[in-house]
């Protein structure tokens, strides 16, 4: 009685087994493109017919999923648009998915199927620790890499295949508290506040703090909190208590969101700067009216004047009737930088001419060598990968009357 | 062939520390102790690879092999004097309470790990120094941890000190009054269960490049103790099939989504839906098969059609036993 | 002395979160002796309900994109039949998880592992279909002030009213719970079913009903504690697990299935955590751990609880 469903599951495993090993060794129903059987260093494959092929690697599980599921959402846009555009000079481009979830290993096995499954390139991941792990796997395998939302230092210094379109944490900074003093230049002291358990808002505020004593303010209090914390009293009370007129707050969406509301709500009035990663309209309904006049340094703004951001954004609105986040930018952007190297390269060599191993390669160079008009404004990269970016952005929020919708608002 | 094997070599080895940690779970479990701490430990482990790789040992290129088995010896040391001390004080601790005492002290640690400047705060470290050009290689590594882990505690069971274990998971209070050193007993299942997990851990680090304090973390003490309940948790060959088996599954389940025939949400599902697969076969096996699917009845079963069939003989029949856990 | 007044008021509305949610775990512990683990995704999927009865849609992400029910329920009537649906999957959750292995007199282990089983099913359920939002309440306090000004001056003592509710309905379900257990007849069925299962079969008390309905209350009690969690902040998929883990430290802080004693060891971890000084506010999450810890090993039965006397 307890045989049977054991051998069964045994063998159903077995079988499954089997077929999974056999169909690997396929090279996998999903590689359209290739007509024999594919090897992982894809010396010898030919890149012919139709598709071409990228791959995305984000959190679309876990806690992470949130910034994860953006992204998605700017691939599948950039996929729409630019296949609208012919593709690669007539190539249609297609996205392979893959879900890094939101640790390490998740982010090895995902990059490391899709490296399998014969993509040119992958944008991704989504956690500046898994790009650490992940990463590593890629340069090996010789795949060119763009993180879309790594920006812990270290990253495109990991290797000459991986590069960034996410501006590293230093720039962006700065420029905010500049607007904010621009708005009351009588500011003495600030606040500080940051989630620790976040590796990215743990970098950002050194920053922030370094802005701050460079400007001669007076850094009266840092406080910490956890990303998963939804009440922040005693931090709000320390705060309110060190008299700041100034708060600066590193976090995300959620946590940062109820930060600043909490705030409001027990009666702070000063200036609240908030960090890049409560650059998105989820922070919108978790503060509500709240979180009018929140500045927030950006390194995209929905506002940008060029004919790409202009159809992204309408893209974007159409679909959800809302401003892009950062997040969903960037990962438009790390496609269309694939996508529009791609076009270049095809133009001094066809590609169904190199094999995969090469035309990786040469897509790599492709993509460290060109400057690309995106939404983020005009960009290139420097030799190790790292982005160059024109421009950043401080953007005050405006909360409609009902306190139910909002808008980012550019201030310079 | 080899290129083939060398793409799925992170699932390997994955799947060969999967099975060292259900031993490091199994073990206590041997002395009836269902201790949720293995994280902690694994954790810990990996954090004195990372920190001994990048800070202490200054490497140029190949980081050699001879250093992994110093990381060995430091984490070994540093596991087994940490589950001493956590092993002592929770001595008078049984069931639900020795479980949640575990849990806690993995929290704890996780956040001093959070919080410390050595062990990198809420980056973690990373470009932890690679021993090995592939991931295959780190076979050479986590096999060997696998295979004596196992054959050790195979043997644990028929020497004394394994069936002072048994005793005291069957009764404890009547293991004491026959003279049986729980304590001893209690203590010595903890120890070599944290140590196993920091060996682990070790070889982690290195394999996946960055360590940071999400690796301590109650979901990874779940998926441990998943491998035990739904592997086994009355032999040792439980533990590493469920880690094996479990640790395969999520990216069965990936391949599994890339099937044409499937509707997108089907597919969807198999992607990203494998937690709810996983909950769901965790509360099923413990509804349906409490003691794991691989139990010492299967085994004598098996044992028996390798003999060629006849009736169960003296060490075949099954014992009965309490439906328990612990 | 003004500080240490707005810190133990601090302490008290964060406690009475702990003690709202402690609540649910504390009536299945003390009529079954397990923990229910899939406390804290009944507790989510409560707060989900209520979202959804207030009319507001669900996020872009998910199988269920943009979806939303056709009603548009004021707050607390959408907390009511949210809470009385968490009850529901409650009951649901006892016939999937306990029921089978308590009819084989199960190890309390196994259950507690079963629960958990469930409690990651359904949490990552609910992120398939609705996506791992933040989602929000909204002004649902309409005209009401956000805060409460107790002390004038310069730093006033401030409490967000939010946190005054859910402090007055943690009171009041702690009241209402007591005097359920001991002024009603269900309530001495439900102590005699405490004590000792098989003889309350014996003396022909319907056992099952007895515990379908504890779990339906544990149930109602989480879906409330949810929603108002949720409006004190912002919730999402996840933030059952979260506060579950606390949960526990304060149920054995203050004796496991006591129900005054959920209270009072939410409460105490809740002003421990309070008074944490701001330079430690890093270590502020491992406190309730370290308090789990150090009552286990030296009075494992808690604050309010009895010793537990082992019978040979």
């Amino acid at each position: 009685m307890r045989l049977h469903p054991v051998l069964a599951l045994v063998c159903a495993l077995s079988v499954g087994g089997c077929a999974v090993s056999s169909s690997r060794a396929q090279g996998g129903q999903e590689a359209k493109s290739s007509g024999q059987p594919a090897a992982n260093t894809g010396a010898g494959q030919q890149v012919s017919g139709d598709a071409v092929l990228l791959g995305i690697a984000v959190a679309e599980t876990s806690n992470v999923a949130l910034l994860g599921q953006e992204e998605v959402i700017g691939a599948r846009i950039a996929e729409r648009l630019l296949n609208a555009d012919g593709g690669v000079n007539g190539r249609p481009v297609k996205l392979l998915f893959q879900d890094t979830g939101g640790d390490e290993i998740g982010a090895i096995n995902a990059f490391q199927a899709l490296i399998n499954a014969g993509v040119l390139g992958i944008v991704g991941p989504t956690l500046s620790q898994q790009a650490f792990a992940a990463d590593t796997r890629a340069e090996a395998a010789g795949v060119p890499v763009l993180g879309p939302s790594n920006t812990a230092k270290g990253i495109p210094q990991i290797g000459e295949f991986i590069g960034r379109v996410s501006a590293g944490v230093d720039v962006v900074a700065p420029l905010a508290v500049e607007q904010a003093l621009k708005l009351n230049p009588a500011v003495k002291r600030v606040a500080v506040a940051y989630a620790q358990n976040d590796a990215f808002s743990a970098s950002e505020t050194k920053i922030f703090q370094a802005t701050v004593q460079k400007k001669g303010l007076d850094l009266a209090l840092v406080q910490r909190f956890q990303t998963s914390d939804t009440d922040f009293t005693s931090q709000v009370t320390n705060i309110v208590g060190s008299r700041p007129q100034l708060v600066i707050v590193s976090g995300l969406a959620a946590d940062g969101g109820n930060l600043v509301r909490q705030l409001r709500e027990l009666g702070y009035k000063g200036l609240i700067i908030g960090g890049n990663g409560l650059n998105t309209t989820n922070v919108l309904p978790v503060c509500g009216r709240f979180c009018d006049g929140l500045l927030i340094a950006q390194a995209y703004s929905p506002a940008v004047d060029n004919p790409i951001n202009k159809r992204f954004v309408e893209a974007y609105n159409q679909q959800t009737g809302n401003q892009p986040p950062q997040f969903t930018a960037q990962t438009f952007t790390g496609v269309q930088v694939f996508v529009d190297a791609l076009r270049r390269l095809d133009k001094t060599q066809r590609l169904e001419t190199m094999d995969l191993k090469t035309l990786r390669s040469e897509l790599n160079s492709a993509v460290l060598t060109g400057t690309y008009e995106t939404p983020l404004g005009q960009i290139g990269f420097d030799p190790e990968g790292e982005i160059k970016q024109q421009k950043f952005y401080v953007a005050q929020i405006k909360m409609d009357k009902g306190g139910k919708g909002g808008r980012f608002v550019l201030t310079n | 062939m080899l290129d083939f094997l060398n793409s799925q070599g992170t699932i390997y080895v994955s799947m060969a520390l999967g099975g060292v940690l259900g031993l490091s779970l199994y073990l206590p479990l041997l002395a009836g102790q269902l201790s949720l701490a293995s994280p902690g430990f694994y954790a810990l482990g990996g954090f004195v690879a990372a920190v001994m790789s990048t800070k202490t040992f200054e490497v140029e290129g190949a980081y050699p092999v001879h250093l992994v088995l110093i990381e060995f010896v430091v984490a070994a040391a540093l596991c087994g004097v940490l589950a001493f001390v956590v092993g002592l004080a929770a001595l008078r601790l049984t069931g639900i309470y020795l479980a949640l005492a575990t849990i806690a002290f993995v929290e704890v640690l996780r956040v001093f790990m959070l919080n410390l400047e050595l062990t990198g705060g809420a980056v973690g470290i990373f470009a932890i120094p690679q021993p090995f050009g592939t991931q295959l290689s780190y076979l050479w590594l986590a096999g060997p941890l696998l295979i004596a882990a196992a054959l050790f505690t195979w043997r644990l069971e028929k020497v004394r000190v394994g069936r002072a274990f048994a005793a005291v998971r069957a009764d404890e209070l009547a293991a004491a009054s026959m003279g049986v050193d729980t304590t001893r007993a209690k203590i010595t299942a903890f120890v070599l269960g944290g140590v196993l997990a920091g060996l682990a851990g070790v070889i982690a680090a290195h394999q996946i490049n960055t360590w940071s304090h999400r690796q301590a973390s109650f979901d990874a003490s779940i998926a441990y103790l998943a491998f035990v309940l739904i592997g086994g948790s009355r032999t040792f060959l439980g533990p590493v099939a469920g880690g094996l088996f479990l640790t395969y599954l999520p990216e069965w389940l990936r391949e599994q989504a890339k099937h044409e025939f499937l509707p997108t949400w089907a597919a969807e599902f198999l992607r990203t839906g494998r937690f709810i697969i996983y909950g769901v076969l965790l509360a099923a096996s413990c509804v349906f098969f409490p003691r794991g699917l691989i139990t010492p009845e299967l085994l004598g079963r098996i044992k028996r059609i390798g003999r060629g069939g006849g009736p169960p003989r003296g060490q075949d029949l099954p014992q009965p036993e309490p439906e328990a856990v612990a | 002395m003004r500080l240490i007044f707005q810190k133990l008021l601090n302490g008290i509305a964060i406690g009475s979160v702990y003690a709202l949610f402690a609540l649910g775990y504390t009536i299945v512990f003390s009529i079954l002796r397990v923990i229910n683990f899939a406390h804290g995704a009944v507790f989510t999927v409560g707060t989900y309900l209520t979202y959804a009865l207030t009319g507001a849609a669900f996020g872009r992400n998910g199988q269920l994109r943009n979806a939303s029910l056709p009603l548009e329920l004021n707050f607390w009537l959408a907390l009511t039949l949210g809470a009385l649906g968490a009850g529901v999957l409650g009951v649901i959750v006892e016939r999937l998880a306990f029921r089978p292995l308590r009819r084989r007199g199960s190890d309390p282990l196994l259950t507690l592992v079963s629960s958990l089983g469930v409690a990651i099913a359904i949490v990552n359920i609910l992120q398939y279909l609705f996506g791992a939002e933040n989602y929000s309440f909204g002004e649902t306090l309409g005209s009401m002030r956000a805060s409460v000004t107790l002390a004038g001056g310069e730093l006033p003592v401030v409490i967000r009213t939010k946190q005054i509710v859910i402090f007055v309905v943690s009171m009041v379900m702690v009241v209402a719970l007591t005097l359920l257990v001991n002024r009603t007849r269900t309530g001495k069925g439900l102590r005699a079913v405490a004590e000792d299962l098989t003889t309350a079969r014996l003396l022909g008390i319907d056992t099952d009903r007895l515990i379908r309905l504890s779990f339906f209350i544990s149930g109602v009690l989480g879906g409330i504690a949810g929603a108002l969690i949720g409006l004190a902040g912002s919730f999402n998929y996840q933030f059952g697990v979260a506060i579950g883990l606390k949960g526990l430290a304060v149920i054995v802080l203050g004796g496991l299935g006591d129900i005054p004693g959920a209270v009072v060891g939410g409460l105490v971890i809740g002003v421990a955590e309070a008074f944490v000084p701001a330079e430690y506010n890093a270590y502020k999450d491992a406190v309730p751990f370290v308090v789990l810890l150090v009552v286990l090993l030296v009075r494992p039965q808690g604050i309010l609880g009895r010793a537990q006397v082992q019978k040979v």
